[in-house]
């Protein structure tokens, strides 16, 4: 899907871009990690690096951090080519999946270590200040003193943040920092993150699996596949306008039906899906193939149990229905589809009165609703 | 020079690997010292008591043990004695008569049979240690048969405690390649390792034989116990610690690399080294020296006395002695075995030398080996 | 409950309890009750009660002097070999390679100490390295009975036993510590002085002191490669119990040996502490 992605980042100016991938592989033996990778970083955004295990992401975040050299392509941080640039002189720092503090260092040791780094050498005292003012920064003012492994993990999770903002970078890397955190903390750990972001005003790239978490934090994803960047854009982007049916099915909920496009109009395709139902489906990129898939969110269908004429509609019968508060999420047996999900809002289950497991009901599509997806690699 | 430059041998590391696995080259020290020994008597003990039994007509039982010297008896004649008496002998080496008194005076030692040399004797009377003999049991042992000098130190106050295994004496072993001839004296043998020998000279890591030998380079007695000529054999044996190869019992590798040209010497090792090495000659101190006697004798409380008896029976046998002696190389005091030793044996100088060579040669004290100040000399030469 | 469990306490410690009794305290007391007894005048211990052994102590000062400065020296040479072999097999060599190499280092203790000492004889003897040395016309030099010799002998000899303890540590030293040093701006230098060796710090000091324990014991390496002119505690001790068996004498050379042992051995636990790392510290890892 090299069409989706950033093609030529280099074309864009230095200035908008704080960091670039040109045609960057990477090979670990026979193992292609990342294959041609072209995507530009943009100054002070929030960008993700999303997908399942495997995809690339954490070569990806490597090479930007200069762990691994890549094997062929070039890595830009501001302008300057990285290739014969040592992770230690790069503008950038990291927090680490499992924070990698340093056991024989103090919380304080720890977090000033990057300073202790700099040569010439910077004044204790300034360390010293600097250090507070971190530690104060992820509320941590009174635990300069502590080891660090007498700390929970969210406190380590902070400590982390602390000593990986210190230096000032131009970009903070996150490798999945919060994966090893219960649900409640990460959710605070998240807002935490996006304030920080807001408040530093530097670029944060964030690697995970989570596709919520990339949802919610990030300004742009990068979705990843089989060492291959498959689409870029923000996570409106990639939820309404997936490239095809791998950044569908990884971002957020989908219904995707496989049909025969018959007719071709204005952009939109008139597709007959399996189950007989004949849906005018908008269409990106028409490439005049027969057999299409097709996606739909299932908060974009609707249920009735009687059929509108101008819908096309679906007979289809409930085999779940799980209240969710402000919505209520139904899994429904259709002939010749499988299993399809639709969401109501609690509004219209109100009017409609809503449906029981067992009952056979009409699906209802709205004519221009749902996208006819780009072919997989 | 030469032949110093020529790298060791395989072959040759392999037979100096096998001599020291045989036990030859650690005479008086490491064996003892490592535990190695107790090790091999382990083996020695546990291999042929896999085999069966042989029923007797005395009840032996079937296992002796002797603590000897190491390469001191011809293993095959074990191997006979146990095929005629089902009693197999289990060898236990050590270092010196003062580890063997060490171990017997901390008691449980196991031992039936052991060897002391003549000056530990009467100690081992003294500590009641040693069994007195009943020469009835030993029909194989003439008195009459034993040059005297070589046998009266195994009877105490009428009362026989060893009887004569083998003697010898301490010289010294040169390579005459190295030191253009032979070295027959201990003025030469002190002054040259200052001098032409700088570096090449090995004296005993024993006080008997390096302070003796000492003490008998200024004419005193190699026993002398005598405070000022004990400090005379210090100041000796200090000033020459510097130039010394080493301090060690342990001379036979050493001697036949060619890193040692001098050393003191025992007559089984010299007698060991000439025959491979004919550049390696063996002579006595023209001024004197030791001359010793070592005996077969039974511990205190010895677990298997009526084997000890049986064993010592049957190495003292002309025939059997003689078989032991082809094998050690060292003289023996036993006319009938010797009638049975070849002419050329006889004749050897370094076994058998001239009458008058051993006259100014003397025996160990006992109290040579026992006296402190020697002790004590000999600690602080040793950590000079 | 209480009583079960103090039960199983008891049934778990009886066993090395009375091991450690019978093998370490009893031994102990004898040698400490001999150390105040006097010389048997035809060898062995004589009972009594004198300070008279301990006043002699500075008989046996060089065979100190000796043992106290080799032991360290062969302390610190074997460290500074085995940290970088040990480093290289943990840090740095492929896994395919790992174990063929950590066998290769385990291989010499299959084999006795004394025999491996005589092969040193050869090779530093005169027809061994010093005949090399001389072939490429680098003068004449004796290798064999000088400190240098024992020194070797020593550092040959324990080399395993301070490899493995730095192994161990390195190998479970976290790679992201490293990375993470690089990424805070460490170069490769400093964040070895700064995280591997203070990570590494409880295995050089389990390395360390093994090595320097059995080092101040020891006795056969001095007397096989130090010709007997290198003269150790360990050396005095077998004289004085095998030799001269002055076993008083001999009783109050080893109390004092392992006084002195002692006292080392705190003094470096302290430094090492001031300097590396506490082992909670590692063990979070």
């Amino acid at each position: 899907m090299r069409s989706s992605s950033e093609e030529g980042a280099a074309q864009d100016t230095g200035s908008e871009h704080v960091a670039e991938f040109i045609d960057v592989s990477k090979r670990f033996g026979d193992i292609l990690a990342a294959d041609r990778l072209n995507l530009g970083i943009r100054r002070g955004e929030f960008l993700s690096f999303l997908g399942p295990s495997g995809c690339g992401k954490t070569t990806a975040l490597r090479m930007l951090a200069g762990f691994e050299p890549p094997s062929e392509g070039t890595v830009r941080i501001d302008a300057t080519d990285m290739s014969a640039v040592p992770s230690h002189r790069r503008p950038v720092n990291m927090v680490f999946q499992h924070y990698a503090l340093f056991p024989h260092m103090t919380v304080a040791q720890n977090v000033g270590y990057g300073l202790r780094q700099r040569r010439p050498r910077l004044p204790k005292s300034e360390i010293g200040a600097q250090v507070d003012k971190a530690l104060a920064t992820v509320r941590l003012s009174d635990f300069g003193t502590r080891r660090v492994w007498e700390l929970s993990g969210g406190q380590q999770q902070r400590v982390a943040l602390a000593r990986a903002i210190i230096n000032e970078p131009t970009i903070l890397l996150l490798d999945e920092p919060m994966a090893a955190l219960d649900a409640k903390l990460r959710a605070e750990m998240q807002r935490e993150l996006l304030d920080l972001q807001r408040s530093l005003g530097i670029t944060f790239v964030l690697v995970t699996h989570d596709q919520e978490e990339a949802l919610s934090m990030s300004d742009r994803i990068c979705i990843m596949g089989r060492g291959r960047i498959v689409q870029v854009g923000t996570p409106q982007d990639l939820y309404d306008r997936p490239c095809n049916r791998y950044v569908a099915d990884f971002v957020g909920k989908a219904n995707i039906l496989s049909g025969e496009v018959v007719a071709r109009e204005a952009g939109q395709a008139r597709v007959v899906l399996g189950c007989g139902a004949e849906v005018l489906v908008p269409e990106g990129n028409p490439d005049g193939r027969r057999h299409v898939d097709v996606v739909i969110r299932p908060e974009c269908l609707s249920l009735s149990a009687t059929h509108q004429d101008e819908d096309a509609a679906i007979r289809a019968r409930v085999t779940h229905r799980t209240f969710l508060g402000d919505h209520t999420e139904y899994l429904l047996q259709a002939e010749g589809t499988g299993l399809l999900q639709v969401n109501l809002p609690r509004q219209a289950e109100r009017t409609s009165g809503g449906h029981g497991v067992g009952d056979d009901v009409h699906i209802l599509w709205a004519a221009g609703t749902g996208l006819v997806l780009a072919a997989d690699d | 020079m030469t032949r110093d430059n020529s790298p060791i041998t395989r072959q040759k590391f392999m037979e100096e690997l096998r001599r020291y696995e045989k036990g030859s080259i650690t005479r008086r020290h490491f064996l003892g010292a490592t535990g190695l020994g107790t090790a091999m008597a382990v083996m020695g003990g546990a291999v042929p008591s896999l085999l069966p039994g042989r029923a007797q007509a005395q009840d032996l039982g079937n296992r002796v043990v002797l603590a000897t010297w190491p390469n001191y008896h011809d293993a095959a004649n074990f191997d006979r004695f146990a095929e005629e008496t089902g009693v197999f002998a289990q060898v236990n080496v050590f270092g010196s008569n003062e580890e063997m008194l060490a171990k017997l005076q901390a008691g449980g030692s196991g031992w039936d049979v052991f060897v002391p040399t003549n000056y530990a004797i009467s100690t081992y009377v003294e500590a009641d240690l040693i069994e007195p003999l009943d020469l009835s049991r030993l029909p194989n042992y003439d008195a009459a048969a034993f040059e005297q000098r070589f046998a009266d130190a195994g009877t105490i106050d009428g009362t026989t405690y060893a009887v004569p295994k083998n003697w010898g004496t301490t010289g010294i072993a040169f390579n005459s390649s190295k030191t253009g001839g032979v070295v027959d004296s201990w003025k030469t043998f002190f002054d040259g390792a200052r001098d032409q020998f700088d570096g090449r000279v090995m004296v005993h890591d024993y006080q008997l034989t390096t302070i003796g030998n000492a003490l008998v380079y200024f004419g005193h007695s190699f026993n002398s116990v005598d405070p000022a000529e004990l400090a005379d054999a210090e100041n000796l044996l200090i000033d020459v610690k510097p130039h010394l190869f080493a301090i060690s019992s342990d001379y036979q590798p050493s001697m036949r690399n060619g890193d040692a040209w001098l050393t003191m010497c025992w007559t089984g090792d010299g007698k060991q080294m000439n025959s491979d090495m004919p550049e390696i000659g063996f002579a006595l101190g023209r001024e004197g020296g030791e001359i010793w006697s070592d005996y077969y004798a039974v511990p205190k409380g010895a677990p298997h006395r009526e084997a000890a008896y049986a064993l010592i029976n049957y190495l003292l046998d002309p025939e059997v002695n003689a078989r032991e002696a082809l094998a050690h190389g060292y003289p023996v005091a036993d006319s009938r075995t010797n009638a049975l030793l070849p002419e050329e044996l006889l004749n050897d100088p370094i076994l058998y030398p001239a009458a008058e060579s051993l006259t100014p040669l003397e025996f160990g004290a006992a109290v040579t080996l026992t006296d402190p100040n020697r002790a004590e000399l000999m600690a602080r030469f040793k950590s000079a | 409950m209480a009583i079960t469990q103090a039960r199983a306490r008891a049934l778990l410690l009886t066993p090395a309890g009375l091991w450690y009794a019978a093998l370490l305290l009893f031994p102990l007391a004898v040698v400490l009750i001999f150390s105040f007894g006097e010389r048997n005048p035809i060898g062995g211990y004589a009972p009594g009660f004198t300070l008279e052994q301990y006043a002699n102590l500075p008989a046996r000062f060089a065979a100190f002097r000796n043992t106290l400065t080799l032991a360290p020296l062969g302390t610190v040479a074997a460290l500074l070999i085995a940290y970088p072999l040990a480093y290289y097999l943990a840090i740095k060599v492929s896994v395919r390679w790992k174990t063929t190499l950590l066998i290769l280092v385990i291989v010499p203790f299959w084999t006795s100490i004394l025999i491996r000492s005589y092969a040193w004889i050869y090779l530093l003897g005169g027809n061994g390295i010093p005949a090399l040395l001389e072939a490429f016309g680098l003068g004449e030099l004796r290798l064999i009975n000088t400190p240098f010799a024992v020194l070797v002998g020593i550092v040959y000899g324990y080399l395993p036993l301070m490899v493995f303890p730095i192994y161990v540590a390195l190998e479970k030293l976290d790679k992201s510590l490293l990375e993470a040093a690089s990424d805070l701006g460490a170069p490769p230098w400093r964040s070895f002085l700064q995280i591997t060796l203070p990570m590494s710090m409880p295995g050089v000091m389990t390395g360390s002191m093994l090595v320097f324990i059995l080092l101040t014991g020891e006795f056969l390496i001095p007397a096989i490669l130090g010709g007997g002119k290198v003269f150790f505690v360990g050396n005095a001790l077998v004289d004085l119990f095998l030799q001269s068996r002055n076993w008083a004498f001999g009783s109050a050379v080893a109390v004092a040996l392992i006084v002195i042992m002692l006292i080392v051995v705190a003094l470096y636990t302290r430094a090492v502490r001031r300097f590396g790392v506490r082992r909670d510290d590692v063990g979070l890892m």
